[in-house]
């Protein structure tokens, strides 16, 4: 039996408040069984020392790739959600773009079997749009809703052909399943590797332009319109893409997307080099781009924040910058690279990250929300302001560090991640209870 | 001025590593009128050229140029059918490393290889063209022939035509010559001037529109066609009619005084009419004679890491 464990004096973060209210919380088998103020320590318990840190619930990433099955030399579900835990995610949705992809109910099983058995915590699929993700023939949808799939997605490329879609669509919609939408023209997209405009052409690298991702977004959004259906718009990358999905919002479109934190974090300025850690698709944009997409999480036209983790190995990512594979890691630097830039020095909130990374991720998946509160189950980080973190490959639990932040030391640490009975992580030093 | 292991690009470049490397060249093209033009500045010393492109005009002039120095040259031949994708460039510099060569000059088609080897390598590794990214070598040679015809370059006119977006020459040339205070203008089909490009340069819609702007100088690029997947242009002769210098344009050019130049090798009938090649002012042989002197001050001037100690093998 495990011990009861009173975290002491730690301030709470929530998404309803952008004030932190210092409480004591004990966490006995699995459950916070109390909140508040001067609590005494249960007998037996521990107590964790909590003042000058922050408790919050945990993260949850609806976008991931965990490259299992068929590349598990980037990443496998074990060390996806190693990863995850790393960075204070609970819950995570694999993209289906693996080697099978993850076109039917089998397959849906098979990773939801292995998640099981594997994963310390809650591991999601999605499924494919399209069998093989070739755009063509709709995947086995309804067989993969009933296998658990959360949502459809040919994430990685484009429904190019917009009548496919439609009738995805249309009949994803009868399902009550969400259409994750992957914006890009392909043609005009080209052999394309970044944001196309001065640095581009600087450092003679084909570009992307911003309008490969806005005219494929404005489409998907126009069809889910005319369907009813909701679509997600994933990793919306330009300020103007942002400003459609806010004006379809207001005239009622279900339409919902997300931010990743490199595209709030860098753009196109830091690819100066050719390091390929910054090569993703969509790619960087500009620095007024960072600035209004900041603003839009803001003032709330982004749903949820997503990291698109999207590991890759060393020996391909050690390539000409051309020929690099597209993507990043995100779950083990998400939330303290937005502490280290935003909230620390006050662009944001704690609540807009708890809100944006924790609850509305799993209120768009349909899963209830982690919360801290009496009689919830305990599902939480606590994290210390005052420390620092170096994402060196030792301290990364990913099988790739294909991430800009290799080996640069932040702002912040994660020092626990709580799951029901479960310590997670354990950084923190402790003092004996009474 | 610091000693420098890579020539990799133009930005990288002060005015005084410029001035420099400008000044060094002329020594190196005056032993070209000597009965004997090799110098021992190299002797002992080895030199690689590594084409990922074929290229028989710029690997000729690099190996010319290295054997005038007196080092040894090896042209490491990469089949371009050998370069599949996933293939790493790294191996090869591991390869090269352990062959302990002291220059490298590279040619590949992907913008950024050079920067990769130098990171990788001890050797000196010199840009010689990659991808759309630069051609340093070129941009020196153009500047030093710049240079010959207006030793006071500051406030010059050149007009660049051509493709733009995908030409490493129009890039590293309009660099150096914006850091000479040149002006510089460019002409050319709506998709191939990007955007991009930096704010300074005058883009003109016509070759009667660029007149009026006095240039000194017109640079041509090659067009290549087969780089264009949907097309920039409907046809090579519509390219002429619009963006060459055809017979009319060549009798403005002439009246004007105004100096020719282009990176080789020309498409006649396309770029130019024939009679430009035979025109006085015409410095397209002159550009491949600097060609050679400033890419010998080029591996004079770079210094490698791969050996401080000097040879005391005993036989």
């Amino acid at each position: 039996m495990s011990k009861p464990t009173l975290y002491r004096g730690g301030k709470i973060a929530s998404e309803g408040s952008s004030r932190l209210r210092t409480a004591d919380v004990v966490v006995d088998k699995g459950i916070i069984t109390q909140l508040g103020a001067g609590l005494r320590a249960p007998r037996g318990s521990d107590v964790i020392d909590c003042g000058g840190k922050l408790l919050m619930p945990a993260m949850f990433d609806v976008h991931v790739h965990l490259r299992e099955p068929g590349r598990e030399d980037k990443e496998t579900i074990r060390s996806g959600s190693e990863a995850a835990i790393n960075g204070g995610v609970t819950g995570i949705v694999a993209m289906p773009n693996t080697d099978p992809a993850i076109d039917n109910g089998g397959l849906v099983q098979s990773v939801m079997d292995i998640a099981a058995e594997k994963a310390r915590i809650p591991v999601f699929t999605s499924g494919c749009i399209t069998r093989r993700r070739a755009g063509e023939e709709l995947a086995a949808i309804a067989e993969m809703k009933e296998k658990g799939a959360l949502i459809i997605t040919d994430d990685g490329s484009p429904v190019c052909d917009p009548l496919v879609l439609r009738r995805a669509m249309e009949y994803a919609r009868e399902f009550g399943l969400i259409l994750a939408s992957h914006c890009e023209v392909m043609e005009l997209s080209g052999n394309g590797a970044m944001n196309e405009g001065r640095v581009s052409y600087q450092l003679g690298i084909p570009g992307i332009p911003a309008c490969s991702e806005e005219i494929c977004l404005d489409r998907d959004i126009r069809l889910a319109q005319h369907t009813r259906a909701h679509v997600h718009i994933q990793h919306v990358t330009t300020a103007r893409g942002m400003e459609t999905i806010r004006r379809f919002k207001k005239e009622g479109v279900k339409v919902t997307c997300e931010v990743s934190p490199h595209h709030l974090i860098f753009n196109e300025e830091d690819i100066r080099d050719y390091d390929s850690s910054y090569k993703m698709n969509p790619p960087l944009r500009t620095k007024d781009d960072n600035k209004r997409l900041l603003k839009g999480l803001i003032d709330g036209v982004f749903d949820v924040i997503a990291t698109d983790h999207a590991p890759h190995t060393e020996f391909e990512k050690n390539q000409d910058f051309g020929s690099a594979p597209f993507g990043i890691t995100g779950l083990e630097t998400a939330v303290i690279s937005l502490f280290h830039h935003f909230i620390r020095s006050g662009k944001f909130g704690w609540d807009l990250l708890v809100k944006r990374y924790s609850a509305e991720p799993r209120r768009l998946m349909g899963l209830p929300e982690a919360k801290i509160a009496k009689g919830e189950k305990a599902e939480f980080l606590v994290f210390d302001p005052h420390g620092t973190t170096r994402f060196t490959k030792q301290y990364m639990r990913s099988k790739s560090s294909n991430t800009p932040f290799l080996d640069q030391e932040l702002e912040g640490a994660i020092d626990r991640v709580v799951l029901g009975n479960k310590v997670l992580v354990d950084r923190m030093k402790r003092a004996r209870g009474k | 001025m610091e000693p420098r292991k890579d020539l990799l690009d133009i930005e990288s470049l002060s005015s005084e590593e410029i001035e420099f490397l400008l000044k060094t060249a002329g020594p190196f093209k005056d032993l070209f009128e000597k009965s004997v033009k090799k110098v021992p500045t190299l002797r002992g010393k080895s030199v690689l050229t590594l084409f990922y492109e074929p290229s028989t005009r710029t690997r000729s002039s690099f190996e010319i140029a290295a054997k005038r120095l007196s080092a040894d040259v090896t042209n490491f031949s990469v089949a371009a059918s050998s370069v599949v994708k996933g293939e790493s460039v790294l191996d090869t510099v591991d390869t090269l490393q352990a062959m302990k060569v002291d220059y490298i000059i590279v040619r590949h088609p992907a913008s950024g290889i050079p920067n990769l080897i130098a990171k990788h390598a001890n050797a000196s590794v010199v840009n010689a063209g990659d991808g759309f990214h630069a051609h340093p070598t070129q941009a020196l040679l153009d500047a030093f022939t710049l240079r010959e015809v207006f030793p006071k370059s500051a406030r010059k006119r050149v007009l660049i035509v051509g493709d733009i977006l995908h030409s490493r020459v129009a890039r590293s040339t309009s660099t150096l010559f914006r850091k000479l205070g040149v002006e510089v203008g460019v002409l050319g089909p709506g998709g191939l001037i990007p955007d991009g490009k930096p704010k300074e340069f005058k883009v003109f819609r016509s070759f009667d529109e660029a007149f009026e702007w006095k240039p000194d100088l017109i640079y041509l690029l090659r067009i290549q066609l087969e780089r264009q997947k949907a097309q920039f242009f409907p046809s090579l002769h519509e390219y002429h009619q619009v963006y060459g210098v055809t017979n009319e344009r060549f009798a403005r050019v002439e009246k004007e005084g105004i100096w020719i130049m282009h990176p080789g090798p020309v498409n006649r009938g396309v770029e130019l009419v024939d009679n430009v090649m035979r025109y006085e002012r015409c410095l397209i042989n002159q550009q491949v004679e600097n060609g050679i002197a400033t890419r010998m001050a080029v591996l004079y001037w770079l210094k490698p890491q791969t050996s401080s100690r000097e040879a005391e093998v005993e036989v």
